[in-house]
């Protein structure tokens, strides 16, 4: 694709984004709604700006990322080998199955109150909640994913005398991986939502509990910059998952462009 | 799988057993007020149920949801499908769909309680935005991988552009809406409970975190399970349904559920 026709997708893109930040600006510019409701653009994204300078708002942001990586690392370890397991053996994936039934629909949130509860205000109960929402797509893409590797491959690698807990963690977890990836993008997203919900609820740190305070205090403005901010933050990380996953992909042929 | 697993039904209740005993085994362990044996938590369930607000809440509740999700779906359908046909639609609206994916719509539940009150109207929207998402990317999906042949066919026949996406697209992308739907109604449950906990007034999500403030543990656990079954309720109730309406499309699609 040539750099011209990069810039020509970007701009049309960009073109929603812009007119939608353009009639923010006209209904507050035009006092259609009080500016304790709706601050103007340009006043939110200076206090954004000044805020990325200000220590204790990257503090926040910091405890929020923290939480965020430790739940998605643990579930990302956790799915990934229950996943292949349940793929390598029969009996464990019977096991597994049901309750991955039961378990799955259950709205995750709902259990944040249980974490509070048993595991305290602070990282353990958020981590544990991240790590119940993040869990599911990972292990059901890994599985399928797993499930669905060339029969052959394994048949291969079994007579040029690979073991078969080895064949497993070579040969199928590799061929599983697009699969596994695109799980790992879907609870990517996921974390970034659950750690915000849940600094909202219960917390006294983390960008979540920043709106809430600003919400408290009816301070607009600051209402909207850890929005904006976690907004960014999942579309970062958005990108540099699929700089990796393509990466990660070089010579699969559902290689991302 | 063994024979056991033919018997339909055994399976997930034995997998509701392991959990309650191996609950029991963590409030033994833990033995502390923050999580009760479940036996005394279900208890609580009669006196919840026998509360003359507790019903019409879980009603309030699933009014809200069924409406958002109505709405998001007569309108993420057709958007969604647009993008897949069309490149340029697609390319207007990706970049905003991304930016707003990773923001937590109920997140958005604070503002828009400035703007509309604390009332159905906030909490529907709030649904709304929040089942839309994942509609839009799966029609999208769906509508992108349809064989160009039949499209040709179609167009070959006299059928116009939009009689097209409504005779030929949309029927063969279903699965994958019905995937996007089934996302869509786990994350309308997600948003529900939390909008109602930020909002407080009527739901579930309101019991719930109510019991919590006012210490009663045995109560939060028990309406943890009423939200659980809720969800597996509604989730076994759309996948009959979609079984009924893909029984033409095997091998079925499967279902990554379980996301925010």
């Amino acid at each position: 694709m040539t750099a011209r026709r990069n810039i020509a997708e970007l701009a049309v893109g960009a073109l929603p984004i812009l007119v939608i930040l353009a009639l923010w600006h006209f209904i507050a510019a035009a006092r259609l709604a009080p500016p304790t409701v709706l601050p103007d653009p340009a006043t939110v994204f200076l206090r954004l700006i000044s805020m990325l300078g200000n220590p204790q708002f990257l503090e926040h942001c910091g405890i929020t990322l923290f939480r965020l990586f430790t739940g998605f690392g643990i579930a990302v370890v956790t799915g990934v080998t229950l996943g292949i397991l349940a793929a390598g053996s029969k009996p464990f994936a019977a096991l597994l199955q049901p309750l991955i039934r039961v378990l799955a629909p259950v709205p995750k949130i709902a259990l944040y109150p249980a974490f509070v509860l048993t595991l305290g205000f602070d990282h353990s109960s958020k981590v544990a909640l991240v790590v119940a929402d993040a869990l599911f797509p990972i292990l059901l893409a890994t599985y399928q994913g797993a499930a669905a590797v060339e029969p052959k491959l394994v048949w291969s690698a079994r007579a040029a005398g690979a073991s078969q807990r080895r064949c497993l963690f070579t040969v199928v977890l590799t061929a599983a991986l697009p699969s596994i990836l695109t799980g790992c993008r879907i609870s990517l997203i996921i974390s970034c939502i659950v750690v915000f919900l849940s600094e909202m609820i219960t917390s006294t740190d983390g960008l979540g509990q920043l709106l809430v305070r600003a919400a408290r205090n009816f301070q607009t403005v600051d209402m909207y910059v850890p929005i904006i901010m976690i907004s960014m933050l999942g579309l970062v990380l958005n990108a540099s998952f699929n700089a990796l996953s393509a990466r990660l992909l070089v010579g699969f042929p559902e290689r991302p462009e | 799988m063994p024979r056991l697993s033919a018997v339909p039904g055994l399976p997930p209740l034995l997998a509701c057993l392991a959990l309650l005993a191996a609950w029991e085994l963590a409030a033994r362990a833990f033995g502390i007020n923050g999580l009760p044996p479940p036996w005394t938590a279900l208890r609580e369930l009669p006196a919840i149920f026998a509360d003359g607000d507790t019903l019409p809440n879980i009603f309030a509740s699933l009014r809200r949801m069924v409406i958002g999700f109505a709405l998001a779906a007569t309108f993420a359908i057709p958007l969604g499908l647009m993008m897949g046909r069309s490149a340029l639609v697609a390319r207007f609206f990706n970049p905003l769909l991304m930016v707003i994916y990773p923001v937590p719509k109920a997140a958005l539940m604070p503002i828009i309680m400035l703007w509309l009150g604390v009332g159905d109207v906030s909490k529907t929207l709030v649904i709304f935005l929040g089942v839309s998402l994942p509609i839009i990317y799966h029609s999208y999906q769906g509508a992108r991988a349809v064989d160009d042949k039949m499209l040709w066919s179609a167009a070959a026949m006299g059928l116009r552009a939009p009689a097209r996406l409504v005779r030929v697209v949309f029927p063969a992308a279903l699965p994958e809406i019905m995937v996007g739907c089934r996302t869509g109604l786990v994350l309308a449950l997600i948003t529900m409970v939390t909008s109602e906990m930020i909002a407080r007034q009527t739901g579930v999500g309101n019991i719930l975190f109510n019991a919590l403030d006012m210490a009663q543990y045995e109560a939060v656990y028990a309406m943890i399970v009423v939200i659980g079954v809720l969800g597996f309720g509604l989730d076994w109730g759309f996948e009959a349904v979609r079984r009924a309406l893909m029984a033409w499309a095997e091998p079925s699609h499967q279902i990554a559920v379980g996301s925010a």
